[in-house]
C-alpha cells in the first residue's frame, strides 16, 4: 500500500524507528504501557464495582476514574498510532493487530452506556442487572485487547 | 561476581534448560499473564493510592480496601511468570541494570505497603465516607504510586538497557 509506504517513511518516524535514542521507541513503548494501565485499570475498578464488589459506596463517586480513563486513552491512541506508523506496512499486515484494534472498539462501545449508568448511579448504589452484563463485556474485551496486544510481539 | 556465577549456574540447570526448551509458547503466554497481572495490581492499588491520597472521598476507605484481593491476584500472577522469567534466562536479567531498577522499586512498593498495614492499618476504619486522610497515609499513598509506575518502566525498559 503506498499510504502505509510514505506513512512509514516520514522523516519523524524514521527518527523515531531508528534513533537507538531511549527518548524514541522505547519510550514511545512505555507511554503506551502506562495509558494501558490508566484505562484498563479504571475500567477494571469500575466493572469490579458493577459486579458487587465495593457496592456500600455510592457508585458516582466511581465516575471519578473516568478522566483517569479518558487521559489514558488519550496517551494510548496516539502512541499506539505512532507504533503503528513507525511499521506500518508490517503491522497492517498482521491480522492480530485488527483483532486487537476490534477489541479496543468493541470496549470502547460497552463503555458509553457503562458511563451513563455510573453516572446517572446518584446515591444510588443499585445496579441495573444491564450494567454487570456490560461490565462483563468490558473485562472480556479489555482482557481480549491485552492478550492481541501481547501477541503482536509473536504472531507475524 | 557472585551473582552472575549463580545467574550461569541456574542457567545450566535442568529446569532452567526446561524453560529454554518451551520458550517458543510459554514466553509469550508468560508476557501476557505478566500484562494482566500488572493491569490487576496497579489498577486496584492505584485506585487505593488515590483513595489514600484524597481523592474520591466518599469512598470510605475500608470500602476502598475490599478492591485490594484483586490487586494480590495480579500481583501473584506476576511474581509466579517473573520467576518464570528469571529461572529461564537468570544471566540476561542480572547483567542489566534496568532489572535492579525494578527490583528495587519492588521492595520500596513492598516495604511502604508492608510499613502501612503494620502501623497505620487500624486507622483505616476510621476514615469514613467523606473524610480526608492524614498527611502519612498521602505520603504513603504517593510513594505507592511512584514505587509502581518505576516499576512498570523498568520493567517495559529491560530490553532496552540490556
Amino acid at each position: 500500500m503506498a499510504f502505509l509506504e510514505w506513512l512509514q517513511h516520514l522523516p519523524v518516524f524514521v527518527t523515531i524507528a531508528e534513533s537507538g535514542s531511549i527518548w524514541g521507541y522505547p519510550t514511545i513503548l512505555v507511554l503506551h504501557t502506562v495509558g494501558f494501565v490508566f484505562v484498563v485499570g479504571s475500567a477494571l475498578i469500575i466493572n469490579a464495582r458493577l459486579l458487587g464488589l465495593g457496592r456500600l459506596a455510592p457508585l458516582s463517586e466511581f465516575g471519578l476514574l473516568f478522566p483517569i480513563m479518558w487521559a489514558g486513552f488519550t496517551v494510548n491512541a496516539i502512541s499506539g498510532f505512532i507504533l503503528f506508523a513507525i511499521a506500518a506496512t508490517v503491522k497492517a499486515a498482521q491480522a492480530i493487530f485488527w483483532i486487537k484494534l476490534s477489541l479496543v472498539a468493541m470496549a470502547l462501545v460497552v463503555t458509553v452506556p457503562i458511563v451513563r449508568i455510573v453516572k446517572g448511579g446518584g446515591e444510588q448504589d443499585a445496579v441495573p442487572a444491564r450494567g454487570r452484563v456490560l461490565a462483563v463485556m468490558s473485562l472480556v474485551a479489555w482482557t481480549g485487547a491485552i492478550v492481541a496486544g501481547r501477541l503482536m510481539a509473536y504472531i507475524k | 561476581m557472585p551473582v552472575e556465577a549463580f545467574a550461569r549456574y541456574l542457567q545450566n540447570t535442568s529446569v532452567s534448560l526446561f524453560l529454554q526448551s518451551q520458550s517458543a509458547w510459554l514466553w509469550p503466554l508468560s508476557e501476557t499473564v505478566h500484562f494482566i497481572g500488572l493491569a490487576l495490581l496497579i489498577g486496584a492499588t492505584g485506585f487505593f493510592d488515590l483513595r489514600l491520597l484524597g481523592f474520591m472521598k466518599r469512598v470510605p476507605l475500608t470500602v476502598a480496601r475490599q478492591f485490594m484481593p484483586l490487586a494480590l491476584f495480579g500481583f501473584g500472577l506476576n511474581l509466579t511468570t517473573g520467576i518464570l522469567f528469571f529461572v529461564a534466562q537468570p544471566y540476561q536479567y542480572v547483567v542489566n541494570w534496568a532489572w535492579w531498577g525494578k527490583v528495587a522499586f519492588l521492595l520500596v512498593a513492598g516495604l511502604n505497603a508492608m510499613f502501612f498495614e503494620t502501623t497505620q492499618g487500624a486507622r483505616v476504619l476510621a476514615i469514613g465516607a467523606g473524610d480526608d486522610t492524614p498527611l502519612i497515609f498521602k505520603v504513603v499513598g504517593a510513594l505507592s504510586l511512584l514505587a509502581w509506575f518505576a516499576v512498570l518502566y523498568f520493567g517495559r525498559m529491560l530490553p532496552f538497557f540490556a
